[in-house]
């Protein structure tokens, strides 16, 4: 404005001194001396009026052109006005934090967000570049502060940069900032302005997506996703296939993608299964078969394989995963597995048929020895050597009746494993035992205590109970003590919802430290008597074991022993 | 006292063991053998055959069978001696007498109507004491 005054003041002042000095000429060379004054005044008179009009030129002139000025100051107030406005509220709209640097001056200003996003109240903001560095994770602020520099030196197009920056409370968000430069005439950066993101919760689910795409990455199963919709009955077409399907197809990703998986049945698969997968893919359900497949080589292999719909939230079929496992290794241990268990079964059946037939054919001719010396025994015999021939024989022959009855015991109890169970009273077991004992005891006249008080009746099979009480008591007097009166105390008890059966004599015992897992074993014997088979303490064993019973041992040579036997009384 | 018996076994001494026991307790006043289901059976035909001529003779009241027999066994001898072929023959009782322990033998004779008992050899006299009481 003010050069404009200078202007029409020179511009003023060269007319001018052009006129009069133009007026002085001409008046020097037309007009004489006399006249003089009057000219002069004229002259004046005309100088004043020229230059009036020339000036009022000038200022009217200007004055449009102030006017033109001051009406587009005016427009570009309303605009910068109305710009300001629009800033402020998508300053407001958007969540970015927006950041205004004066590169030269180092003044840096920030807008709400600082506050709003990061929690810094506007006293503890920093007005320089160095507050912003020091807010930089000091992972992220070296790579972030090349970047920013080599834009400021207009060595790159564009800036924008994802860090992480230091909230108020010390922790951390991932923000993305984009800024771009204002430059001076010269092209020099003068000005950077930015606006910050606060992306952690992308970040934190791109992480959670990266995490979970392990899964899927690094599975040693194979997982293929396909596209919602079959084409011509066939099994929808793959759109993914993870590194692990690769590996057990052979098939590289972009070989397989667009294919149907259809391409893997090889001419061994089973025909019904294909037809169950085909079928839920039709119905859109959840399907697991387990088929021969064929490699990219057409090598064959064993796969479990899972068809399982995903449904978008509008209850639409999106699309499909499948999970797939090679279990050839396992096809092929099942299929031994099958193959043993079946030579076992053959092997354990003809072993029990030969056991039969085995105790059958020694049990005949045995019976006719049992037989013909039972008719023996009616016919009076005068040779007394021959008599005693004959009791020998007769002894024998009955010694080995009893292992083979004993023998055979076993046999059916192994074959049959779940028996016939009765609440029976077990005084009444005793006393059977007793009566076929009768001769023995009578001799012996052994001390027998009795407590059925608490428990009296039981849950068990009768004449296993009788035939393991038999073999108990024939032991206790078989192996009693010489030195002192032998002495059997037999009591029951209740413990939870057992019964225990404790059966106890004074006898010689048996050196457990040396016998403690021979005990119940089959043909043991541990005390030299001439009619001990061995069998005795195994057949007890496997009989209180058909009725789900436990049979403890405790014993201490010279002392005694004690046999605990527990039952579940569970009626 | 019963009239006639028979017996089918391979095994001579349980034949002779038989007769002697049956003979000592007085169990049947005739004791006839058979060395297995064959010989048994041809035996019974022999009886059909007379009777057809009308000339009636005396026939086994009880069986004492085994079962493990060469030609023909226990089990193959019942299942002609059920059949309609033998159908004159259902009044006459048979008891298994055998040497085998193997339960599914016991379970199977139960299957055929004329067995009344399986027993376990030898025959003794307190067996055939049983069997008088148990036939009354």
């Amino acid at each position: 404005m003010k050069s404009k005054t200078n202007q029409v003041i020179i511009i003023y002042i060269l007319i001018s001194l052009f006129v009069a000095i133009v007026s002085h000429k001409i008046l020097l060379q037309y007009i004489s001396n006399e006249k003089l004054p009057f000219y002069t005044f004229t002259k004046d008179i005309l100088f004043i009026f020229f230059t009036g009009i020339i000036f009022k030129l000038i200022l009217s002139k200007n004055d449009n052109r102030n006017i033109a000025t001051f009406e587009k100051i005016k427009n570009s107030n309303t605009e910068i006005k109305e710009s300001n406005e629009k800033y402020d509220i998508v300053a407001k709209a958007t969540s970015d934090t927006i950041w205004d640097w004066k590169i030269q001056d180092d003044n840096f200003s920030w807008n709400k967000g600082i506050e709003n996003v990061f929690g810094y109240k506007p006293g503890e903001v920093g007005n320089n570049s160095t507050w912003w560095f020091n807010k930089i994770h000091p992972e992220d602020s070296i790579k972030m502060s090349i970047k920013l520099y080599s834009f400021i030196e207009q060595k790159t197009e564009k800036w924008q940069d994802q860090y992480r920056f230091k909230c108020s409370d010390n922790s951390y968000k991932y923000v993305l900032d984009r800024g771009f430069l204002l430059k001076d005439e010269n092209g020099k950066a003068i000005r950077m302005i930015g606006a910050i993101q606060d992306i952690t919760k992308q970040k934190e689910e791109e992480q959670r997506l990266k995490l979970l795409e392990t899964v899927i990455i690094q599975s040693k199963d194979s997982i293929i996703i396909t596209e919602a919709d079959s084409i011509d009955a066939k099994i929808p077409n793959i759109i993914y296939v993870n590194p692990a399907f690769s590996i057990m197809s052979g098939y590289e990703s972009d070989e397989i993608i667009g294919r149907s998986p259809d391409l893997f049945n090889s001419p061994n698969s089973d025909v019904n299964e294909l037809e169950k997968l085909l079928k839920a893919i039709k119905n859109k359900e959840e399907c697991l078969i387990e088929t021969i497949s064929y490699t990219k080589n057409k090598d064959e292999y064993w796969v479990r394989f899972s068809m399982i719909p995903i449904f978008n939230s509008d209850n639409e079929l999106s699309h499909w995963i499948s999970i797939q496992r090679d279990i050839t290794e396992e096809k092929k241990q099942e299929k031994e597995k099958e193959q043993l268990i079946r030579e076992l079964t053959q092997n354990n059946k003809d072993l029990k048929q030969f056991s039969y037939i085995t105790s059958h054919n020694l049990r005949a001719p045995l019976s006719n020895l049992t037989g013909l010396l039972n008719l023996i025994e009616d016919i009076p015999i005068e040779n007394q050597e021959l008599k005693e021939i004959l009791s020998g024989f007769n002894k024998s022959t009955h010694l080995l009746n009893d292992t083979i009855n004993d023998l055979v015991k076993v046999i059916i109890i192994k074959d049959n494993p779940s028996i016939k169970k009765e609440a029976v009273l077990i005084k009444e077991i005793f006393e059977n035992v007793f009566s076929q004992l009768n001769f023995q005891i009578e001799l012996y006249r052994p001390i027998i205590k009795l407590d059925f008080e608490k428990v009296s009746i039981i849950n068990i099979n009768k004449a296993y109970l009788e035939s393991i009480l038999l073999n108990l008591l024939t032991n206790s007097i078989k192996y009693k003590s010489e030195n002192r009166k032998l002495k059997i105390t037999m009591t029951t008890d209740q413990i939870d919802d057992t019964v225990v059966l404790t059966f106890k004599d004074n006898g010689i015992g048996i050196d457990l430290v040396r016998n403690k897992d021979k005990v119940f074993g089959l043909y043991q014997r541990f005390h030299n008597y001439p009619d001990s088979k061995g069998l005795g303490l195994y057949l007890v064993k496997s009989q209180v074991e058909t009725m789900d019973g436990t049979i403890d041992i405790e014993s201490e040579v010279n002392k005694g022993t004690t046999f605990t036997l527990t039952f579940k009384n569970i009626q | 006292m019963l009239d006639q018996i028979l017996c089918v076994d391979d095994d001579p001494i349980t034949l002779m063991l038989c007769k002697k026991v049956i003979i000592k307790s007085s169990f049947s006043n005739e004791i006839i053998t058979s060395q297995n289901g064959e010989e048994a059976l041809s035996y019974f035909n022999t009886i059909k055959h007379i009777n057809n001529k009308n000339k009636p003779i005396p026939q086994p009241q009880l069986i004492f069978l085994d079962l493990n027999m060469p030609v023909m066994g226990g089990w193959e001898f019942l299942d002609h001696f059920n059949s309609q072929e033998f159908a004159e023959f259902s009044t006459i009782k048979v008891i298994v007498l055998s040497s085998t322990i193997d339960p599914e033998d016991l379970e199977k004779s139960k299957q055929y109507p004329m067995v009344v008992d399986f027993l376990s050899k030898p025959i003794s006299q307190s067996m055939l004491e049983y069997l008088k009481n148990k036939l009354k």
